[in-house]
């Protein structure tokens, strides 16, 4: 059976990206954000990962409103950067697991999860900016992807609890799939923030640094939490962090938090991440 | 009169792209996402009202468009993901989008909403 190697939970904010694009890393603005991430780095690239599950919501660049998958699970072999309005980003095309995706798509139809089947999807900063905050930007990825496709932009968006039954089943599809693979599940999205109305610019650090506390050890109010309770704690744009229970729901009960980050704000957003890896 | 002006929004100041906004505003998002490609980019900056022409969007939302009023266009079921591609044609950074749904000044929203402490 593949192995389950750690769940990381990260922002994606297009910034990110932007300021990676814009040589920043070492910026004043920028490093403290950066830095806080290497420890997971070097803690990822010692294991090795062959596949990484990323969760996450395509922002309208290639998922339109004309037909909107709740869910939706690439099995592609390859997926392109997606043009955002400013062409598509100079980074490599990620590698798909095929294989261990199909098999994912029998085990979520089989447990009662129907996504949209993807075999060509360009894949947004969603996908891009959690690979490269953990893979840095090597000229080939040193792991393949499978991306999940969460609706979290057009109401009705599914509900914590789903995101995070998913999460059980994805362990299950894990831990049955016929090979060997060392398999990461990165969970990505927020923290709080808010882009649209006179609210804009609504950030929550005190609420975002409870959640990346109480993530790994205690998260069982952030699962019991209505899609609105969202919204009012983390922001319209910060319900992405039903994504993370995705990723909290595949790892055991008990988990230990190696590492976790914060920083606010990354332009309009409270930003950070956290590492598990299961207790026994 | 548009749905979003006859329900408050249960969360203040806080539009819920739900059925109401995502109908309401589905042409304007459509002119948006055109953008999205690199033909689209060049219809619109040759000729602005030609390219939104082609899409069934009202005389409200097109002057939204126009004048780039962002909260105007939010209002009128636009939503920042699909809009947000009019700054990439027209560059408008997000903070100043951001700024100007508040009603802020771009130094006051930055200071007030995002606790940026700045010298000077």
């Amino acid at each position: 059976m593949a192995e389950l190697l750690a769940g990381l939970g990260t922002s994606h904010v297009p910034s990110i990206a932007a300021a990676l694009d814009k040589g920043l890393r070492d910026s004043a603005e920028w490093k403290p954000f950066f830095d806080g991430y290497t420890v997971a780095q070097d803690w990822v690239a010692a294991r090795k990962p062959d596949i990484a599950v990323v969760v996450y919501n395509d922002h309208g660049n290639s998922v339109f409103l004309d037909r909107v998958p709740t869910l939706a699970l690439g099995v592609a072999d390859e997926y392109r950067p997606a043009d955002e309005g400013w062409g598509p980003r100079a980074v490599p095309d990620f590698p798909g697991a095929a294989d261990f995706a199909w098999h994912l798509a029998d085990c979520m139809v089989e447990g009662h999860f129907d996504p949209m089947i993807c075999r060509e999807l360009d894949v947004d900063h969603g996908l891009q900016v959690p690979m490269e905050l953990i893979f840095g930007r090597p000229e080939v990825w040193p792991v393949r992807v499978v991306p999940i496709l969460v609706n979290t932009i057009q109401y009705p968006i599914p509900t914590p609890q789903r995101m995070w039954d998913l999460g059980i089943l994805l362990r299950r599809a894990i831990e049955s799939y016929p090979g060997d693979e060392k398999i990461i599940v990165m969970g990505t999205g927020g923290l709080s923030h808010q882009l649209q109305g006179a609210r804009a610019g609504f950030i929550n650090p005190e609420a975002d640094r409870a959640w990346i506390d109480r993530i790994g050890a205690d998260p069982a109010r952030y699962r019991a939490m209505s899609r609105e309770d969202y919204v009012e704690e983390f922001g319209s744009e910060g319900a992405e962090l039903i994504m993370w229970l995705v990723m909290r729901g595949c790892m055991d009960a008990q988990v230990n938090t190696l590492h976790r980050h914060y920083f606010a704000p990354a332009s309009m957003t409270g930003a950070g991440m956290v590492l598990l890896e299961n207790a026994a | 009169m548009t749905p979003s002006e006859t329900i408050p929004d249960k969360i203040p100041d806080t539009p819920m792209f739900d059925r109401r906004r995502a109908n309401a505003g589905y042409a304007l998002n459509k002119m948006a996402m055109g953008l999205s490609s690199p033909e689209g980019r060049a219809a619109f900056l040759a000729d602005e009202d030609a390219y939104l022409d082609r899409f069934k969007i009202t005389p409200e939302q097109r002057a939204a468009v126009k004048a780039r009023d962002w909260a105007e266009m939010v209002r009128l079921g636009g939503n920042l993901f699909y809009i947000l591609k009019i700054s990439a044609v027209d560059p408008t950074p997000i903070r100043e989008i951001g700024a100007a749904q508040a009603g802020l000044s771009l130094q006051e929203f930055l200071e007030t909403r995002l606790g940026k402490v700045t010298n000077g």
